[in-house]
């Protein structure tokens, strides 16, 4: 066996142990970080196939995501930071069966399928030959539409941000009514001396 | 084989220098600048390492004791791990990847999650608060780190940081891309939770994260950040300031001297510039940085053209 091999064969096990903790741990954000062991594990044997660019890619997407999603989840959830214990499946008779099916048919097509024997040429250089072939002619174009899509992004937050120059952005405006034209169910009669009634007009 | 051996003896050799430069450089400045407490800059980084070294370690009410016990080793190796990407000189390079600005920007925010689970997995109130704190205002200049490293790979036409240095023969990145290093120091300041972007650790939350860790711990915890720090100067030298380039020295001592210039004005910073308030860095970090890395992207691209 030889130190391929055994690099493969350590990562194949942590990816598989810690994508199956996902599923026992009570935690949101336990349940996050196993699932980031776990892609590591995964990005360490894209290296090893010599997918230079795309199995870095795979480390740094997934700790910013996995990152962004134990915070989200834990800001929208009832479970103040997400220590307390919580049932983390559900359906889980039927993503199991699911699971155990979708892992003999990968499987399968692993050890039955017939791949091309086709080692890569020594002077090919991986990342540019991936670029080439995702973006081709378009490379600039594409870049472009990232960059621009990031910066619309970040501008509709700054201009839906409730927080303006002159105060909240939602000063002096009011829920819709219950009925159409009629009060809303809460009027802000708790939040001054003013009233409701001051509101209402058309 | 004799060369990895060389090349890991190599990054655990910077690693123990960087740790010790660090606390030098640090406690010379609050020297110079009379902030009080700081003590003979060679000897008082010895005296507060034995204390750690001696102290009890500390544990809390049902932690987490896998994060709590891995996160400051973890920290250590992901700060081990950016100095091994340095190239120190053209042929001094220990892990010369085609792909190494890819994977310093993983270190990131890997670093960050790291960052996050030592102060959760605490299960204490004010290493969670420093934790939380963390994440949200990291994750708004993690942004800023990728586009300034995207700015100096389009010149190189490479994400390889051995190439970086060779694109900067002509001129160095920090006169072609001005805003790139300013916008990178800072990243550095915040990914190692120093200074002015100390939102993890800071005083306010009574040591945040590491609020409740002591001994041997939060040695590590330390030592990881002083190196996270060596490694985001050396890597700022390597971006911008041209790497080994240089003439009469060797490439080696010029990568040195580089980083440590990088490294003082680093802790300098973080002498001279109060904590920025939470709420208030937000804002700075989306509409003032995050607009300057979008300018620099796009100067470094007008530049790149032919």
């Amino acid at each position: 066996m030889s130190f391929v091999d055994l690099i493969f064969l350590i990562c194949g096990a942590i990816a598989i142990f810690s994508g199956w903790r996902v599923f026992c741990t009570d935690s949101m954000v336990r349940a996050s970080f196993f699932l980031l062991i776990s892609f590591i594990a995964v990005g360490v044997i894209m290296l090893l196939l010599g997918a230079v660019y795309l199995g870095v890619a795979l480390f740094f997407m997934m700790a910013v995501e996995m990152m962004v999603m134990a915070l989200f989840m834990v800001m929208f959830m009832m479970n103040p930071a997400g220590l307390n214990p919580m049932k983390m499946v559900h359906q889980d008779k039927f993503a199991a069966l699911a699971g155990v099916v979708a892992f003999f048919a990968l499987s399968a097509v692993a050890v039955f399928g017939d791949f091309p024997d086709q080692p890569r040429p020594s002077d090919l250089d991986p990342v540019v030959t991936l670029g080439k072939e995702l973006l081709g002619d378009s490379m600039l174009v594409f870049e472009s539409a990232g960059v621009t899509l990031l910066a619309t992004m970040i501008g509709v937050v700054a201009m839906s941000s409730h927080r303006g120059r002159y105060g909240d952005a939602n000063a002096g405006s009011r829920p819709p009514g219950l009925e159409p034209g009629g009060m809303p169910a809460f009027s802000g009669d708790q939040e001054g001396s003013s009233g409701g009634h001051h509101h209402h007009h058309h | 084989m004799t060369a990895s051996l060389t090349n890991a003896l190599l990054v655990m050799a910077i690693l123990a220098i960087g740790v010790y430069l660090v606390a030098i450089i640090n406690r010379a400045w609050a020297n110079a600048l009379g902030h009080s407490g700081a003590g003979n800059p060679f000897t008082a980084p010895f005296y507060s390492a034995a204390s750690l070294w001696v102290a009890p370690a500390n544990t809390t009410e049902a932690p987490d004791a896998m994060a709590w016990h891995l996160a400051p080793v973890l920290y250590l190796t992901l700060a081990a791990m950016g100095l091994a990407l340095v190239p120190w000189s053209q042929n001094l390079v220990p892990v010369d990847l085609t792909t190494g600005i890819v994977l310093w920007g993983a270190l990131e925010p890997l670093a960050t999650v790291v960052i996050f689970l030592h102060g959760w997995s605490a299960n204490a109130h004010l290493s969670m608060l420093g934790a939380y704190r963390y994440v949200s205002l990291g994750l708004s200049y993690l942004l800023v780190s990728m586009f300034v490293l995207i700015g100096v790979a389009l010149p190189a036409e490479s994400l390889q940081f051995s190439a970086v240095v060779e694109s900067q023969a002509g001129l160095w990145n920090v006169i072609r891309q001005p805003l790139g290093l300013p916008l990178f120091l800072l990243v550095g300041l915040g990914i190692s939770f120093w200074g002015p972007l100390n939102f993890a650790d800071s005083n306010d939350l009574a040591g945040g994260t590491s609020s409740e860790s002591s001994g041997r711990a939060r040695l590590v915890w330390q030592a990881g950040r002083a190196v996270m720090l060596v490694a985001f100067s050396a890597i700022g030298a390597t971006a911008f300031l041209g790497g080994w380039l240089g003439p009469v020295l060797p490439g080696f001592v010029w990568m040195i001297l580089k980083t440590m210039v990088v490294l003082a004005m680093a802790l300098l910073l973080g002498q001279l510039i109060p904590r920025f308030s939470p709420d208030r860095f937000l804002t700075i970090a989306w509409v003032l940085l995050l607009p300057l890395a979008f300018v620099d992207l796009v100067w470094a691209g007008l530049e790149a053209l032919p």
